[in-house]
């Protein structure tokens, strides 16, 4: 036995495995998708795109995942910067309070949120009290819904990915801008954010590709009137079902995101040779 | 020494990071306080104290079904994910085979592909192929996406460890059998541990998949809670989640106990 054997035979059973149990299953649900009675067919594209209520939840599922991913971004970055500042201590407090959620099954996380945003939780209470929403104002069932639940369920996502690169960034340049004159809010500006945007794209990337493809929190937080894509793909499986034109969503859903995820890849391998 | 940070910034900080917290945290803590209440709707803050609820789980052959088939998944996951994904890491770092870039890109490509898009191809395949989805077809997929989590923390170890300690061990005789086993795996412990408590943790937790590939008798615990979100939730719900988040921190704890947090959360 050489060391090509040795090597091919262990990376022999995880071949397999994914070959058998990840990518023909992909491969199958690809021809699926463009399979009719007679063979060949484009006729579950052609129904999902000339159908406005199709059309709708598409543009819906588009919306949401940029505006969850912006928001995520905006806490992210922050929170992230200030856990490389703290001190030990905190911060592993702090790395804590980040992971624990992100392990939590996103059951349990939406089910907390559903008791939250209720008629009677906590947040539409509050509102209420404060005035700044009507006696009838609800939550539960709408659009703000999935995003505040999707928001808590993407942020470690988010945070983990702007935290990994930020703790890579010489702390010297920050001191540098300093002496030099900057303020501290032009010293983020001009050399931290330039410097942790690869962090951020990945991390958004991450966060729109989760949120796109996400039906749990939405179909629970939203209910079934207010449907995004992953639950509309969920609903031909079981409830109609209709699998090829499931297959037909899911293969619409992944050239999306493929439309988003190829051109960063093409920029980012472009700047690092 | 310019000063660090203005004074008014510090403070927007700590409501910041306050905040942040708050949001992260509250669905947890919600779920908890829900689960020890004595009332019979959902209420928060909790009406009464009370443990009924842990007894209502504790009784009910649905959730402990649940709970079991979960645990015995997940452990077969946990199993498989390690053994191969601890083998592929090394025939990868290795860099021998002549597409070694290329199966790198493979064992971590369903950590890019959206669970939902592979769990419908899974569902059809499977029951076009072999018939109805069993247990293992379930553990087959938990186990595809748990394999580049294990591939890439004991890649991470990998990449520090010593490469001629292999070569001391060949030139002092050992066979390759014994210089895989006694020196080349020892190395990746701490790697394939981590790697090991990602897998349960993403199989226990894991909604997606369970939810495509469920059957009458196959209802994990995820799956279990989500019909009853969606039909009638009752106090009992939280009873079982909060059990789930126990063992989350459970499983959080020996991850920092072994390798620490920190380190693990910044690579």
């Amino acid at each position: 036995m050489n060391d090509r054997t040795e090597n091919l035979l262990l990376a022999l059973p995880g071949i397999l495995l994914l070959g058998l149990a990840f990518f023909l299953p992909i491969a199958q649900m690809l021809l699926l998708s463009i399979s009719g009675p007679e063979g060949f067919t484009l006729a579950h594209f052609v129904r999902f795109l000339s159908d406005p209520y199709y059309l709708n939840i598409l543009w819906r599922t588009v919306r949401l995942s940029v505006l969850i991913t912006v928001i995520c971004a905006l806490i992210g970055f922050p929170l992230a910067y200030i856990m490389t500042k703290v001190g030990p201590k905190l911060r592993l407090g702090l790395v804590v309070i980040v992971i624990l959620p992100l392990m939590t099954s996103v059951v349990v996380r939406t089910f907390g949120w559903m008791v939250l945003l209720s008629r009677s939780g906590i947040v539409p209470e509050l509102l209420r009290d404060t005035g700044l929403v009507g006696r009838t104002f609800a939550l539960m069932q709408t659009e703000a819904a999935i995003v505040i639940g999707m928001v808590q369920v993407l942020l470690p996502f988010m945070t983990l990915s702007i935290l990994g690169v930020l703790t890579r960034i010489d702390g010297k340049l920050e001191e540098a801008a300093r002496t030099m004159g900057c303020s501290f809010l032009q010293t983020i500006r001009t050399v931290v954010l330039p410097l942790a945007l690869p962090g951020i794209v990945a991390g958004s990337l991450l966060c729109f590709t989760l949120s796109a493809s996400s039906f749990v929190t939405p179909n629970l937080l939203g209910g079934t009137r207010i449907q995004v894509l992953a639950a509309s793909i969920y609903k031909s499986v079981t409830a109609t079902p209709d699998w090829p034109f499931a297959a037909a969503q899911a293969v619409i859903l992944f050239v999306g995101i493929l439309l988003v995820l190829v051109p960063y890849i093409k920029l980012t391998g472009a700047k690092h040779g | 020494m310019v000063r660090a940070v203005p004074g008014w910034l510090h403070i927007v900080g700590i409501i910041f990071v306050a905040l942040t917290a708050l949001i992260l945290l509250a669905p947890l803590i919600v779920v908890i306080g829900v689960s020890v209440s004595e009332s019979q709707f959902i209420a928060f803050p909790p009406n009464g104290l009370s443990l009924r609820w842990y007894q209502e789980v504790l009784s009910s052959n649905a959730y402990l079904n649940a709970a079991w088939i979960s645990i015995q998944i997940a452990l077969l996951v946990t199993l498989m994910a390690t053994a191969i994904g601890g083998a592929a890491a090394i025939a990868i770092h290795r860099r021998q085979l002549p597409f070694s870039d290329t199966l790198a890109t493979v064992f971590l490509s369903p950590l890019v592909l959206p669970t939902i898009i592979y769990a419908i191809g899974m569902l059809m395949f499977w029951s076009s192929v072999f018939g109805p989805v069993t247990p293992l077809t379930l553990a087959l997929s938990h186990t595809a996406i748990a394999l580049p989590y294990v591939v890439r923390t004991t890649l991470a170890v990998l990449a520090e460890s010593d490469p001629y300690l292999e070569e001391a061990a060949r030139t002092m005789g050992a066979n390759r059998l014994q210089r895989l086993w006694f020196v080349v795996v020892p190395q990746c412990f701490p790697g394939l541990a981590a790697g090991a408590f990602f897998a349960f943790n993403i199989s226990f937790d894991e909604a997606v998949l369970s939810l495509f590939l469920r059957g009458p008798t196959l209802t994990t615990l995820p799956v279990q809670i989500y019909s009853q979100l969606e039909f009638s939730p009752d106090p009992s719900v939280a009873a079982v989640s909060t059990i789930m988040i126990a063992l989350t921190i459970v499983l959080i704890f020996v991850i920092d106990r072994m390798l620490g947090l920190t380190r693990f959360a910044s690579a």
